[in-house]
């Protein structure tokens, strides 16, 4: 009995008693900073560790953006935080890569990539030399994420603005459903879509991918930054969702509405509306307003079609009316939004047709106008019956039109991982308006 | 100066601490002297939710590697489905014992991010033996939920399950990334 009893005891003393502590080999800083712009050539670049780490002499590589490779064989130093690797050739008014890649105490291989710039300012990680770029992974994954928000951001428009009163207990655990899961659904595609995103410039293996730096790009990267903020966002809706299926708290759900439809600002604000030399306060509102209406426009004949058509009669007639009207203002706003957004993004009118980005907006166009044309048939020929109080088979052609806006999220998906056309800065004139 | 993961792995135990010592009083007590006053049975689960919004502060600070933000999410998510079930339990929106199954699969998928995520020895040092013995006192654990789910009568599965974060907060404040284990260090650890 008493054996037991002094391993247990010797178990705990050993793991209470304190001990040095230091934490998982993480870059705390570099020389030149990551993403940093420098007035003078530097002689080396540095990086420093928060612990102890081994390297080989390839462990540092700088290369500049055609590839060649500036850098010397890498050092550590004494005690065994700091690796220096010596650069030469490096030119005033370009930008340079640092590709990294060190052993860490507990036996991990920590691995990164940034970039700098001489005299100009450094390129975001993502467009390091290496980098692949977007791939079709991005795509899926920004579909997947749009389809969630849609999923959110649809359903609870759907329940706060269109079906205001009360409605058949399970309609309402639907609701409850679909919104709760679509939350978390948005958190997680999120991780995986800015997970694609940073691997793509990482350019490693799965098993190094796994312990590469991503803090060049969750915290120098206005993608990266949009990302943790609607992490921890989307996770407060998610627990404003619960707590308001738990406590039927109408409030908590406006809440969790309006809570989204401010994050979801975070896509426009990290993409091309906002990053481009022309993008300005307007062109980042207007990309706001067309996602947020499209979403509620997307989601919206989803519930219609899936949620309450299926399971309560009673209130398809309301829901199909209020979904009819509020979707008149949707498409204007979509219609509005988009066309300013085309013509800021497109100055002449043969990109339409001669650059790749131009051809996947004709692209989505064509796909929206058919949508839309299902739409108005839905708000032209079955509205009237529905009000006339008749009864038409509408389910199928809901369903259909809910497709083919589905489609055409992955055609909004894949035009906002485009590049699209060179264009002009904004001239100092409008600069009040512009970052 | 303590490293940020530290601050963060003792914030976390103590979370756990007042969620095993509440559960615990309830499972010493019984329930119908513990919910005597209405606001103690919503605590629990309660702190669960809320602990797993906080987790996911952590996780938009675990960007120093794939790995770490991944597991840390996969726990932030499992506290808050458990929290919020839980609170659906209590209040009266679900009345099957069975909805303890999933207080035991988020105890399963928990522990397995904890051992996924250290992909050294259990002797390599004293965070990779404390990250080993945290995932399988968790993965251990998922029983406790599993037995209430089918015997929700026996007190020993509120006891066990209490006790679980008792034991993993005490383990958490034992945690130091990079430390000897019973005075030894793994070769690899010391190059």
């Amino acid at each position: 009995m008493r054996r037991p009893l002094l391993a247990g005891a010797a178990l705990a003393t050993a793991l209470v008693l304190p001990a040095s502590a230091s934490a998982h080999a993480t870059l705390v800083a570099a020389s030149p900073a990551t993403q940093s712009r420098v007035d003078r050539v530097p002689d080396a670049v540095r990086l420093h560790f928060n612990e102890p780490v081994t390297a080989t002499e390839g462990a540092i590589q700088v290369l500049a953006r055609d590839g060649t490779v500036v850098s010397g064989p890498s050092v550590v130093a004494v005690d065994g935080r700091v690796v220096t690797a010596p650069v030469r050739g490096l030119r005033d008014g370009a930008s340079y890569t640092v590709r990294w890649r060190v052993t860490g105490n507990d036996g991990h291989s920590p691995s990164g990539v940034f970039t700098f710039g001489v005299g100009v300012a450094a390129p975001p990680p993502t467009e390091a030399t290496g980098a692949r770029g977007t791939t079709w992974r991005d795509d899926v994954a920004r579909w997947a994420l749009f389809g969630a928000l849609a999923l959110l951001i649809g359903p609870l428009t759907m329940r706060l603005v269109v079906l205001r009163g009360g409605i058949p207990p399970a309609l309402e655990r639907r609701f409850h459903l679909v919104t709760t899961v679509a939350a978390f659904a948005v958190v997680d595609v999120g991780i995986v879509a800015f997970l694609v995103r940073a691997a793509n410039a990482l350019q490693l293996p799965f098993g190094d991918l796994l312990y590469g730096d991503l803090q060049p790009f969750a915290e120098k990267t206005r993608f990266g930054v949009a990302f943790l903020v609607m992490t921890v966002g989307f996770a407060l809706v998610a627990a404003l969702l619960s707590l308001a299926w738990v406590f039927d708290r109408t409030d908590l759900r406006r809440a969790a509405l309006g809570l989204s439809i401010v994050l979801a600002a975070g896509l426009p604000l990290s993409g091309h509306q906002a990053t481009e030399p022309n993008a300005t306060v307007a062109s980042e509102l207007a990309d706001w307003v067309h996602l947020v209406a499209a979403c509620v426009w997307v989601g919206g004949l989803v519930t219609l079609a899936l949620l309450v058509w299926p399971s309560a009669p009673t209130v398809r007639r309301a829901a199909f009316l209020g979904f009819s009207r509020l979707a008149v203002w949707l498409v204007a706003a979509m219609v509005l939004a988009g066309g300013y957004l085309a013509l800021v993004r497109l100055p002449e009118l043969s990109d339409l047709w001669s650059t790749d980005y131009g051809r996947l907006l004709l692209l989505k166009l064509s796909i929206a106008s058919l949508a839309l044309g299902w739409g108005g048939v839905h708000h032209l020929v079955v509205r009237p019956r529905l009000e006339a109080g008749g009864a038409p088979r509408v389910r199928p052609s809901l369903v259909g039109e809910a497709s083919v806006a589905a489609a055409v999220l992955l055609a909004a998906a894949a035009l906002t991982n485009a590049k699209p056309p060179q264009v002009e800065p904004v001239p100092p004139a409008a600069a009040s308006s512009t970052r | 100066m303590v490293p940020r993961p530290e601050i963060a792995h003792w914030l976390t135990g103590a979370v756990c601490l007042l969620l095993g010592l509440v559960l615990f009083s309830e499972a010493v007590v019984g329930s119908a002297v513990f919910r005597r006053r209405t606001w103690r049975a919503y605590l629990w689960p309660s702190i669960a939710l809320a602990g797993g919004v906080f987790l996911w502060v952590i996780v938009v600070f675990s960007t120093f590697s794939p790995m770490h933000l991944l597991a840390h999410a996969v726990w932030a998510q499992a506290a808050m489905v458990v929290g919020a079930v839980q609170l659906a339990v209590v209040r009266g929106k679900l009345a099957s014992p069975l909805w303890s199954l999933v207080t035991a699969g988020a105890l399963l998928a928990s522990g397995v991010a904890f051992l996924v995520h250290e992909q050294n020895p259990w002797l390599f040092s004293r965070s990779a033996f404390l990250h080993h013995a945290i995932g399988w006192v968790v993965v251990a654990a998922a029983v406790f939920p599993l037995g209430h789910a089918l015997r929700p009568e026996r007190v020993v599965w509120r006891a066990g399950f209490a006790l679980t974060f008792v034991v993993v907060a005490v383990l958490l404040f034992a945690d130091r990334d990079f430390a000897p284990i019973f005075g030894r260090l793994s070769d690899a650890a010391v190059r």
